[in-house]
Order: C-alpha cells, then sequence, then structure tokens
C-alpha cells in the first residue's frame, strides 16, 4: 500500500500513450458520469458556436478501456457534446469533411485516478446522494491508507465539511449504508438521514439504558421504520431532537424529561417528532430569540448616541417612539409578573 | 382445413410459451374470434412474429457471449475480470437470462462475476476488487432500452475503476441499439429488431396502410391506452418466458383474457388461479 504524504500525495497519474487520434462522435464513449448538470446552457451555446466557426481547438483526453472499440472521455465532454450536436444538426467541417475531434489517447486510468476524476464530477453535481462519494473515498482511504482530512481534500477536491459528512456515513453498517444506494428515489433513504440521525442515536445510545440494550442497529433501525412511516416528515426534524437538549442544558428537570421523550421516540413507532420534541423547543426559542433582540435593541441605540439631538421636532419624534416602547415593555413587565391588566393596557392606548 | 393447418402449425412453433402454452385448438380460437374478413390479416399478422425459444435464447446467448469474452480475452482481460449484471429485479427476465447463460457456458467455473444491478453494495465491492474488467448487462430483449439505460445510468454513478460495458441479449429493438450507443455501449445480439420487421409498426412496408388502420382499430378495442405496445413500438418479438409488453395488443389479448383471449398473454394478462 502506498504511503501518502499529505503534502506530497502519492496518487498514479493519466500516463499519456502519446497518440492524437482525429476520432468521430461514434468512436466516443460519453463520460460514465451523467453529468447533465454540469454544464451551463449558455456556456455551452457559445462553445458550440464557437466550435463551428473554428473547429475544436483542444484536443479532449481519451482512453480506450480494455475490450472496448470506443474511447472514454476523460476530460473534453463539453467538446464531445458540442460537435454531437453540430453533428447531428449535419454540420460538417470547412472543407465538407465530417466534423472530428482531435484527442489525446491516454492510458486508463488506474481505480484511484478514475475515483478521483469521479470526485471532481461529483463535486459539481446537483441533487446527487452524497452515499456513493463516501464509499469512494472509503476504497481511497483504504487504498492509500490515510484518512486525513486535509491529504483527502487535496485528493479529491471535496471540502473538509464534506468529507467529514463522508465519515459520518460510513460510521453506518453496510445493510444501512445500502439504503441510500437504492436506484428507485422513491424507496431511497437519503444520506442526510443518516447524518441528522447519527446525533441522535449517539445521544439515545449515551443516555438510555433501554436504548443501549436494543443496540445500536436495532435504534437505528427503529429510525428507519419511522422515516419509512413518515413519522419524521423531514431529516432535518433531527436537529428539532438535538435542540431540545441543547437548549435545555441550565435546566436539569427539562433536560430529563427531554432524555425520556428521546426514549419514548425510539421505542413508539407512532410519536412522531414535532409532537414529541415542538414542546421543549418553541417556547425556549421564543425567549431566546426575544433575549437576543433586547441585546441588539439596546446596542443599536447606544451606537446612536441619541442624547445629543439638537433638533427640537426630531427630539419630540424620539420621545414618542420612546414612550412606545417604554409602555410596551411596562406591560409586558406586569404580564410576565403576573400583574397583566389588559384593561388598564387598553386605557393607556 | 387450411386453417386447421396453420393452428397446428402455430402450436407446433410456440408450444413452449411458457405463461400458457399454445395447442392447436387455441390457435384455432384465436383466430376465429376475429370477424370473417380480419381472420386473414391476423394470421399475416402472426407469420410474422419473431419466436425465441428457450433453446435459441440459449444458444443465442452462449454464441454471442463466446465472441464477445474471445475479444475481451484477445485485450488482454481474464474471465476473473468480466462482471455479469442482471439489471432488473429477481424473478424477472434479465436473471433468468442471466442464469441460463450461466448454466450453458459454464460462466461460474472460469471465475466470471455475477451481480444484480440493484444490490449496489455488492456491485461496488465488486468493481473495487476487479479494479479493471468488462460489466455486461443480460437481458432477454430491449424494447426502447429506457429500462436497461435507466438502470446502466444508476450503475454508472456508482462505478470504481476502468471497465468497458457491453450488453447482451437474444433481440434488441434498433431503437434500443440506439438509446445504448448513445452511452457508449456496445450490443452483442443475436437479432436487431427493425422497424421493418414489425407489420403495424408506421415505418414499416409490410402491410397495406389500410391494413395497419384496421389492425391498430383492433387492437384499441382490446387496450385503449397501448394499442401496439409501450411507445407504439408494434414489436414482433416473442421470447418463450413472456410476451415483451412492446408487442400490439392483438398479440397480448384483454387483460384477465376476457373478452378478447391473446394468443401471447404475458403473464400479467392472465387470470389470478383461484388456489383457494
Amino acid at each position: 500500500m502506498p504511503s501518502l504524504n499529505p503534502t506530497k500525495p502519492e496518487v498514479p497519474q493519466l500516463i499519456p500513450a502519446g497518440v492524437l487520434l482525429q476520432l468521430s462522435i461514434d468512436e466516443v464513449k460519453p463520460s460514465f458520469n451523467n453529468p447533465r448538470h454540469l454544464f451551463d446552457a449558455d456556456q455551452l451555446d457559445e462553445l458550440k458556436k464557437n466550435i463551428a466557426e473554428h473547429g475544436v481547438l483542444v484536443p479532449i483526453v481519451v482512453y480506450q478501456a480494455k475490450g472496448q472499440s470506443k474511447f472514454s472521455i476523460l476530460d473534453g465532454e463539453r467538446r464531445f457534446r458540442c460537435v454531437r450536436d453540430l453533428v447531428g444538426e449535419g454540420r460538417t467541417g470547412k472543407g465538407g469533411e465530417p466534423l472530428k475531434l482531435p484527442a489525446n489517447v491516454v492510458e486508463p486510468p488506474t481505480k484511484i485516478a478514475g475515483l478521483l476524476y469521479m470526485f471532481n464530477i461529483h463535486n459539481y453535481r446537483e441533487g446527487w446522494e452524497l452515499m456513493p462519494t463516501a464509499l469512494s473515498l472509503k476504497i481511497v482511504m483504504q487504498d492509500l491508507g490515510t484518512e486525513d482530512n486535509k491529504a483527502l481534500a487535496k485528493l479529491t477536491g471535496l471540502s473538509d465539511a464534506q468529507i467529514e459528512r463522508c465519515k459520518k456515513l460510513l460510521k453506518f453498517p453496510e445493510e444501512f449504508q445500502e439504503l441510500s444506494l437504492d436506484p428507485d428515489p422513491k424507496t431511497r433513504i437519503p444520506s442526510n438521514f443518516w447524518i441528522e440521525a447519527l446525533p441522535v442515536i449517539d445521544l439515545a445510545m449515551g443516555t438510555s439504558e433501554t436504548i443501549r440494550r436494543m443496540g445500536r442497529d436495532l435504534a437505528t433501525g427503529k429510525l428507519v421504520e419511522k422515516y419509512r412511516e413518515k413519522k419524521i416528515k423531514s431529516v432535518i426534524h433531527f436537529r428539532r431532537i438535538m435542540e431540545s437538549y441543547e437548549i435545555n442544558q441550565d435546566d436539569l428537570p427539562a433536560r430529563e424529561k427531554v432524555l425520556r421523550r428521546v426514549e419514548e421516540f425510539f421505542l413508539k413507532p407512532n410519536l412522531e417528532t414535532r409532537d414529541a420534541f415542538d414542546e421543549f423547543v418553541v417556547d425556549k426559542r421564543r425567549v431566546l430569540s426575544a433575549l437576543a433582540a433586547c441585546d441588539g435593541f439596546l446596542t443599536e441605540l447606544q451606537r446612536f448616541r441619541l442624547m445629543y439631538t439638537s433638533n427640537d421636532e426630531e427630539r419630540k419624534n424620539l420621545q414618542i417612539a420612546l414612550r412606545r416602547v417604554q409602555d410596551y415593555c411596562e406591560s409586558l413587565w406586569n404580564a410576565l409578573e403576573g400583574r397583566d391588566d389588559p384593561e388598564a393596557q387598553q386605557d393607556r392606548q | 382445413m387450411t386453417r386447421i393447418i396453420r393452428s397446428f402449425m402455430a402450436a407446433l412453433r410456440y408450444r413452449d410459451y411458457k405463461p400458457r402454452p399454445l395447442t392447436w385448438l387455441a390457435a384455432k380460437r384465436w383466430v376465429m374470434q376475429f370477424e370473417k374478413n380480419d381472420r386473414r390479416l391476423a394470421e399475416r399478422l402472426l407469420d410474422k412474429v419473431i419466436y425465441i425459444s428457450e433453446s435459441r435464447a440459449r444458444e443465442i446467448l452462449v454464441q454471442q457471449n463466446a465472441a464477445l469474452m474471445k475479444r475481451l480475452v484477445a485485450a488482454g482481460l481474464r474471465p476473473k475480470q468480466f462482471i455479469y449484471v442482471s439489471v432488473h429485479d429477481a424473478g424477472s427476465s434479465s436473471p433468468v437470462m442471466l442464469n441460463l447463460l450461466r448454466d450453458a457456458a459454464g460462466l461460474e467455473k472460469m471465475g466470471c462475476r455475477f451481480v444484480d444491478a440493484h444490490d449496489s453494495m455488492r456491485l461496488i465491492k465488486t468493481m473495487n476488487e476487479v479494479g479493471e474488467g468488462a460489466l455486461i448487462y443480460v437481458d432477454d430483449f430491449l424494447g426502447t432500452g429506457n429500462q436497461l439505460c435507466g438502470e446502466r445510468d444508476f450503475v454508472a454513478n456508482i462505478m470504481v475503476g476502468t471497465f468497458s460495458e457491453f450488453v447482451l441479449a437474444p433481440s434488441i429493438c434498433e431503437e434500443a441499439i440506439y438509446e445504448i450507443s448513445r452511452r457508449g455501449l456496445e450490443a452483442f445480439t443475436g437479432h436487431v429488431h427493425s422497424k421493418a420487421e414489425r407489420p403495424l409498426h408506421e415505418n414499416s412496408p409490410l402491410f397495406l396502410q389500410g391494413e395497419k388502420d384496421r389492425m391498430e382499430l383492433i387492437c384499441k378495442g382490446i387496450n385503449r391506452v397501448g394499442p401496439l405496445g409501450y411507445k407504439r413500438l408494434a414489436t414482433m418479438v416473442v421470447l418463450y418466458r413472456n410476451a415483451p409488453n412492446t408487442v400490439p395488443a392483438i398479440l397480448r389479448g384483454s387483460q384477465n383474457q376476457t373478452p378478447i383471449r391473446g394468443i401471447f398473454p404475458r403473464s400479467t394478462d392472465l387470470p389470478v388461479p383461484r388456489v383457494i
């Protein structure tokens, strides 16, 4: 197994075969990753016009897989598509000859080189599941003998956050990973499900004896069932569970209640995420937002240095506005003290 | 008398059709259910059926596979590097064809590998182990090619290593040949089913326009949604295991075979047998 120095990764490079060919469209196999999301239509049109006028100036890079008569594209998918479209439109070269693609032929990439190429494709794709990327990353980590994020980022072009997310996916057993490789998008479990569920599973395993006895896989399976039964309506709702736990960090009784609810959530198939956890989050979140708003309000007012306002009319307007704030704050204060008197509040208005 | 002889001949030709084996009486009954003027047309249509029996399917697969293997070996690959991929659910035609080929050609003994395209994890692992080789998608018949291409596009997204890709099937429609070629896959098949071979296809010269219109009208009476089969392909290839969903409705008959009986009903066209 080759060693890997993060600053100088030993990655097999593409080996030029030293041949420049003029290929017809029929001799070229498009990139096996369907990269339709890669291309901006306007840019593609611009390139097509350019190729129609001048031909393909920069050769594409291709290789020939063993046994295959066509050449697979490694670099130059856009140029290929443009020429294919032009041929489809009946365009020919200036001398009336069929349009051809100049192509530099290289040796077929090694497994790792191919994977790294694929990473670059995936980086630009939209709406693609992360699980295949994670599994490819696993192969890269195994073959190159490194799990170092910096080295992996340098090799794959993935960001640190993406690598971390992939690593989270790889923490799940294969039987769960497979659920995100389901070709049918209707039954596929999105990769984000695992990433969002992971802290919840960790929390339950770390705090509930019952869940611990149940075992990690069974507990994970319970969440999958819930998701399939639409009792977890969105994977984002897992955050509500963690928020319920974290938001109550200074309130021990509330936190105990949250943990009991987490346990229930795993054990009761019909308990929906929002039904179970909204009560812990919504009130708390309102108060926290109000506290932040008070701080912000004060900071802003102080920043304006309003006491030096010289214009009489402006000063008056400001005083009216402050009075309104004061009145509202007083009524709120009274309400919080339990001295709420709606009629008195109306009188003031 | 001629009709009886034709019925006997049909029964002889299509006797091993699995969903419902054909008898001469059933063949005669199929023709006789149409109006008198349409019977000759129905018989002419039946004559154009390209039937692929089990033995013929096996023969084509083995033969085409041998040609493919020869090429791959000449290119420096070994059978251990060949991954045969079935592309549909268990019990459907693709795994059945793959099993047929595997047993007939002794692929297992040679060390070839077999994976279901839906088993993505196993596919990734197998590709990772092999690293470089050939992916051979096996099916019985390709109509539009959309289904196989859809499966293949998914496989392409999880591909690990360098693989050449091929499609192996007893019969492939010209429409599917176009689709798979666009993806750079190469087809190994015993029969390319052209539009010209399909009497009810708009591009076929086999029937006069008036005859096509009459047949389509009958088909519409049987199946209003897809009288000429999926995407109006009007294919005439029938495999011993099942007729494709691209054949004209007159060959398949009505759902549950009432009121019109088909001569090649798909297994899903037949009434569910009562077991209790």
